[in-house]
């Protein structure tokens, strides 16, 4: 492959990459995954990377508004795509946190920390389809993402906290 | 992940053809691709990978009217929320809904949920951990749960994934564990309808072969190799005891002409398997009685010549007709035979004696001459001394040495150019000449024959310091320097024999014979340059192993027979999942054959005696069955399999059930290129639909049995039943009989107790999986309660 451009909106900012096999400078290789391209290219370190595989969740991102695997999808398949990050979900402007985040800090939903941002995505992606999911739909929405520290039990509680306030106020922005 | 080429597909027509190329391969979700990639699981790395993503037509749901078609890039997700699915299939999204977790089903699609590969841990353990397991589904040998842990593994038994070593090495290819699993389970005819396919002589090959088919037995990783000549040699006995069944006589005669110039182990096969098919096979030889090497070149003592006389016997039994101590070329003519018979196969074999050149050879006596001698007569002939020295390294010199140890010589001592570990004898013969006395001489060569007044009285050596070239083909170097005399009144030189064609004269010989003396044929069809004539076993080869010459023989009268305008029907079916017996397989010591003492051991009776059936199903036991003991990792195939869904591919459209149970992966029933396009499903809304899954976490897990099901209750009675179960053997299995059973049935509590029983008959568990049979037994039993509540 002599050299390919592609374009990925990344929280909503329009990027350019080159991905090639050849050893340009600055070149995305087509085994590239997004993962990687998120943290080291554009120092987007809050998707973490564990497993490698696809098993436990960390590197979870919305892919067109769906929770995916970061650390298992190429950048290079990502063309034409929207991709949001945990750096995504904060207001640019005025700084303010998305409710699910708010609500991480109000529950007191991780210890270690490292597993919080992709089940914040996989939250997040469960929202933008269900506003108001039960706490059946959000276990079934996390069964993707594993913690260490034993945070889930909080991080349901502020999810559900989000999804009862979520009922209260009419759903959640996209 | 290392690197590669990266292609994205319009449409699965471009995909399939770039697939073609190269080692490609496709992507749809990746939610496996990239791990195994990553984890360098499988032993080949993909030069492209080619997005599937793409191709628009792939994806969606569509209600086609009585059918619902799925595109193979239908996200799972996708199809666990369908309205149609929910609807028309509930099954399908049940089973979708059960695939890993909501992250990889917002990313996983159906086309690869159905192609994935299986989750066995051996398998898939990563390269970096210390090397992965080549395993049979990998392209290696064995299965290493079939020893090792098999909690997830299969309970209905294995598939092949390939040839097994044991098949391989033989050179017949003879089915080995097929016939074991049947002899398990014994059925003697069974086992000897398949080794017959490949072998008529299982009585005389048991004997005499150097059974490379053990050599890379898997069960040498465990203990002992499977002792498959001894299992061969009582399937032999069987045989022989009942003659008339196992070598009938032809149905119909086709009345073709066959001649078969050569009585040994080739042309008796050839004759076999010609008579087998209704030609009329008439065997020409020089000698008094057919067996060519088998009665006259190995010893009784190794094969006891009435063994040889009944396999005659059954041929004649047949109607093979013999013309015996006719040589061709003086009693009949090349040309009679070639006007008389439609077909000629020339297995005239080698016995010829190699001239070396060196002084005094005239003195010594050629090894196979020897071995004619006793065997016809079974006592000294004239020239024997006591201090016998034999000359070579292989397996006849063997039979030479201990020959001449029987007859009674004092000394008898061996001397070849290889050393021990490269002779081309098996170890057991080195071994057992040693045992009886014969004294070994390596790496020496030979250099003349002493003599004095016309008399034997020694034999000068030559050191050799090397037999292989670089490129391992024979080319001795010998140290001139070094010389020793070997004290001896009798030589006798094993060191090779040649093929003599003299026979055909020099008409035929100009065409047929090839520059190193041998009769040249296509190694396909065994045919020679002059029409209608074919030729096979050391005639072609030069001197080499009887089976050998038994599996030129028949794969001669398969292209024979079919250019006669009779092609084979071939092919006895093994059952359909591999079995073995997982504590038989664990046991470390091999059943041997019991040998004569070595004091009782002589010239005319056998040194062996043949196993009980007791024994030979208790070594048959221990043969692995190797294949591949994992389960099918999909969840949707065994719904689609339930509705008797189709399978459109970029080539046709097939049923689930053929494209997912017939062959152990599915790539294996795709051609090459091929892709999954789409799934059609039958509208299912007449039918109870439901996909259950017990696994250790309700989420991320594989399931270590599923159901898939689907019936109609009439009148509170079972209707057209589909029971399909995953996760229990290499493909999904679905349970005909229980089906049949619940037909037109209320569902009583009998029947459920009948029909969780009849789910698992038949079940061969491995060591650490009888769990599952209760696990799918209660979900069968489960189905069968909860129908209509």
């Amino acid at each position: 492959m002599d050299g390919k451009l592609i374009h990925i909106a990344i929280n909503g900012e329009q990027y350019e990459f080159l991905v090639s096999t050849r050893k340009i400078n600055g070149a995305i290789p087509p085994e590239e995954t997004l993962a990687t391209t998120l943290r080291e290219r554009l120092n987007l370190t809050g998707t973490k990377i564990a497993c490698g595989e696809g098993a436990c969740g960390a590197c979870t991102v919305l892919l067109n508004n769906r929770a995916v695997s970061s650390c298992i999808t190429l950048t290079v398949e990502c063309d034409g795509k929207d991709v949001v990050t945990i750096e995504g979900l904060q207001d640019p402007v005025t700084g303010e946190l998305d409710p699910i985040q708010q609500a991480f800090i109000d529950y007191y939903a991780f210890q270690c920390g490292f597993c919080t941002p992709g089940i914040i995505m996989a939250a997040k992606g469960l929202f933008i389809k269900n506003p108001h999911p039960d706490r059946k739909e959000v276990e079934d929405a996390l069964s993707g993402n594993m913690c260490r520290c034993i945070s889930q039990y909080h991080a349901l509680d502020a999810i559900m906290a989000v999804s009862e306030k979520l009922t209260n106020e009419g759903g959640i922005k996209a | 992940m290392k690197t590669f080429e990266h292609y994205t597909s319009k449409t699965f027509e471009e995909a399939s053809e770039l697939l073609k190329q190269g080692k490609n391969v496709v992507v749809a979700g990746g939610t496996d691709l990239f791990g195994t990639m990553s984890k360098a699981i499988l032993p080949e790395y993909p030069e492209a990978v080619i997005d599937l993503k793409e191709i628009s037509e792939g994806e969606g749901i569509k209600d086609n009217g009585g059918t619902i078609e799925i595109g193979a890039l239908t996200k799972l997700a996708d199809v666990v929320d369908s309205q149609i699915i929910l609807k028309k299939a509930p099954a399908m999204a049940q089973a979708a809904h059960s695939v890993a977790t909501s992250i990889v089903r917002n990313t996983g699609t159906v086309g690869g949920n159905v192609c994935q590969d299986v989750r066995c841990w051996y398998y898939r353990y990563p390269h970096e951990g210390g090397g992965r397991f080549l395993c049979q589904r990998k392209g290696g040998a064995e299965c290493y749960a079939v020893h090792g842990d098999n909690r997830y593994h299969s309970i209905f038994g294995g598939m092949k994934a390939g040839i097994t070593p044991c098949t391989r090495e033989c050179p017949a290819g003879t089915d080995i564990p097929a016939y074991m699993e049947k002899l398990r389970a014994g059925d003697y005819d069974g086992a000897a309808e398949i080794i017959m396919e490949v072998n008529p002589m299982p009585m005389i090959t048991s004997r005499i072969c150097p059974h490379p088919c053990q050599d890379k037995c898997n069960q040498l990783g465990n203990g002992d190799c499977v002792n498959i000549h001894a299992v061969e040699r009582s399937m032999g006995d069987y045989i022989l005891a009942d003659i008339g069944k196992f070598y009938p006589a032809p149905k119909t005669e086709t009345g073709k002409k066959l001649a078969v110039i050569g009585a040994g182990p080739s042309g008796l096969t050839c004759a076999y398997f010609m008579r087998k098919q209704g030609h009329s096979v008439t065997v020409i030889d020089k000698m008094e009685k057919a067996g060519g090497v088998l009665m006259y070149g190995i010893p009784h003592y190794r094969l006891p010549k009435h063994y040889v006389d009944d396999f005659v016997a059954a041929l004649e039994g047949m109607g093979v007709k013999f013309d015996l101590g006719k040589t061709v070329g003086a009693d009949i003519s090349m040309d009679a035979i070639i006007s008389g018979y439609d077909s000629v196969y020339l297995a005239t074999g080698a016995w010829k004696q190699p001239i070396l050149g060196i002084d005094g050879e005239n003195l010594t006596m050629f090894g196979l001459d020897f071995l004619v001698e006793v065997n016809k007569y079974l006592k000294k002939v004239a020239q024997f001394g006591n201090n016998v020295l034999v000359c070579g390294g292989g397996n006849v010199a063997m039979d030479v040495a201990l020959t001449a140890v029987r007859l009674g010589a004092k000394n008898v001592t061996l001397v070849c150019l290889e050393k021990e570990s490269e002779m081309p004898a098996t170890s057991e013969e080195i071994e057992r000449a040693k045992e009886e006395g014969v004294t070994i001489i390596n790496s020496r060569g030979l250099s003349k024959v002493v003599e004095k007044n016309g008399k034997v009285i020694g034999l000068e050596t030559k050191a050799c310091t090397s037999v292989f070239d670089e490129n391992r083909r024979f080319s001795p170097k010998y140290d001139e320097a070094d010389k020793t005399i070997i004290e001896a009144d009798s030589i006798i030189l094993a060191t090779g024999q040649r093929v003599d064609l003299d026979f055909l004269g020099n008409k035929y010989a100009e065409k047929i014979k090839s520059q190193r003396g041998l009769i040249e044929v296509n190694q396909e069809s065994f045919k020679t340059n002059l029409p209608n004539v074919y030729g096979g076993g050391d005639a072609v080869t030069g001197p080499n192993l009887a089976v050998r010459a038994i599996a030129a023989g028949s794969a001669a009268a398969k292209h024979m027979s079919r250019d006669l305008g009779f092609p084979f029907e071939r092919g006895v079916k093994g059952s359909e999942f591999l079995s073995c017996d997982a504590e038989s397989v664990a046991v470390k010591e091999s059943v041997k054959l019991k040998e004569v003492p070595l004091g009782q051991r002589s010239l005319d009776k056998e040194d062996a005696v043949s196993l009980s059936k007791e024994e030979t199903a208790k070594e048959a036991g221990r043969c692995m069955n190797c294949g591949c003991y994992s389960v099918n990792a999909s969840d949707i195939t065994p719904v689609l399999i339930a509705f008797d869904a189709d399978i459109v591919t970029t080539s046709r459209t097939i049923k689930a059930k053929e494209l997912f149970t017939t062959k152990l992966k599915v790539s294996d029933m795709l051609e090459q290129g091929e892709l999954v396009k789409a799934v059609i499903v039958p509208d299912m809304e007449d039918y109870e639909t439901h996909y259950e899954k017990l696994r250790v976490r309700d989420a991320v897990d594989f399931a270590i049995v599923s159901l898939a099901t689907a019936y109609k209750l009439k009148d509170g009675r079972f209707h057209d039943a589909r029971i399909v179960l995953g996760g229990v053997a290499p493909v999904p299995v679905e349970l005909g009989k229980v089906e049949k059973l619940l037909e037109g049935k209320t569902p009583t509590a009998e029947l459920v107790k009948q029909a969780g029983e009849l789910a698992v008959k038949g079940v061969v568990p491995l060591r650490k999986n009888q769990y599952k049979i209760t696990q799918a037994r209660a979900l069968v039993e489960r189905f069968v309660e909860g129908a209509g509540k």
